[in-house]
């Protein structure tokens, strides 16, 4: 037993073990680790604890979003920041159908759908 | 540890799936985690439910654990928090006063009952510390955490650890000390 005044770095032997004794739990070890392993299995069962696999089934959607996100984004911003050869001329060019320039002086307005394919495939 | 698996192991091999692993940890730990639980919340049966749910927890953030550190501080944290919490939902009884039969006088009882008659008393004092004080005490004394530890598992500061741990024990051994002369 060591001075009751003095505070010292190292556990006291005697105390711990006196402690020990007192907090020492009443049921068996094997009965409580049994239970929690049968809370861990009921616990499994109802996917309430990731497992590795769980957590690695969760990661991959993940990456797959997040490279689709970013193949998206490059798509998008080099379609935004590369200019695009358009003119008056490149507009005008004959292409197959009926093409811009029939359709400007067409004396009847065009269906819409015809303006919208002209122009796709006018790029 | 000898040839047994590293803690550090078990958690990797529990991650992914092996249930056994789990079982060794629980195994290895489960003493002290009835333990720290006890100190906390003093009655036992509830102490081991704590520890139970500290077990479960621990499971659910076992992906949290970085494995550089030591396996047995980080448990105990969870373990330690879960009786707090499982104290405040329950708000768990204090710790009745001690039967003046036990103060003393009495007829002197066997050597079991001295020693039943010790735990009694040791249970009572403990009870009667602020939770963080008995906390820090029995992490120290009986499960030989360092004051650097026990500042991680109960999220104060060292010096705060060195000052419970200091007046849990002065209280502590005062009582032993008395009941040593009683039995004399």
């Amino acid at each position: 037993m060591k001075d009751t005044q003095s505070f010292d770095h190292r556990p006291d032997p005697e105390l711990g073990a006196a402690l020990r004794a007192a907090l020492e739990p009443t049921g068996a070890h094997a009965a409580f680790v049994a239970r929690v392993m049968g809370q861990y299995e009921r616990a499994l069962e109802r996917g309430t604890i990731p497992t590795l696999d769980v957590l690695a089934s969760w990661f991959r959607p993940g990456i797959a979003a997040a490279v689709a996100a970013l193949i998206l984004g490059f798509l998008f911003g080099r379609g935004i920041l590369t200019p695009t050869a358009t003119s008056i001329d490149a507009a005008m060019a004959p292409s197959e159908g009926p093409g811009l320039a029939a359709l400007v002086t067409a004396a009847d307005p065009p269906d819409a759908s015809v303006v919208f394919a002209s122009l796709v495939e006018q790029r | 540890m000898g040839n047994s698996p590293e803690d550090k192991d078990l958690v990797a091999q529990t991650l992914a799936g092996d249930r056994d692993a789990f079982g060794v940890l629980v195994d290895r730990y489960a003493a002290q985690a009835r333990r720290v639980a006890r100190a906390v919340l003093g009655d036992p049966d509830d102490a081991d439910d704590a520890a139970q749910d500290g077990f479960l927890s621990a499971l659910v953030k076992l992906a949290q654990y970085d494995a550089r550190r030591p396996f047995g501080p980080w448990l105990m944290r969870i373990v330690a928090n879960a009786a707090t919490d499982r104290r405040r939902r329950r708000n768990v009884r204090r710790a009745e006063p001690l039967d003046p039969s036990l103060v003393g006088g009495g007829p002197r009882p066997d050597a079991v009952a001295i020693r039943s008659e010790l735990g009694e008393r040791l249970r009572t004092a403990l009870g009667e510390l602020p939770e963080r004080r008995r906390t820090a005490v029995v992490l120290f004394d009986v499960e030989g955490y360092s004051h650097a530890e026990i500042a991680g598992i109960l999220g104060i500061p060292e010096g705060t650890v060195r000052s419970e741990v200091f007046h849990a024990r002065r209280r502590l051994r005062t009582l032993l000390e008395d009941w040593k002369e009683q039995v004399k």
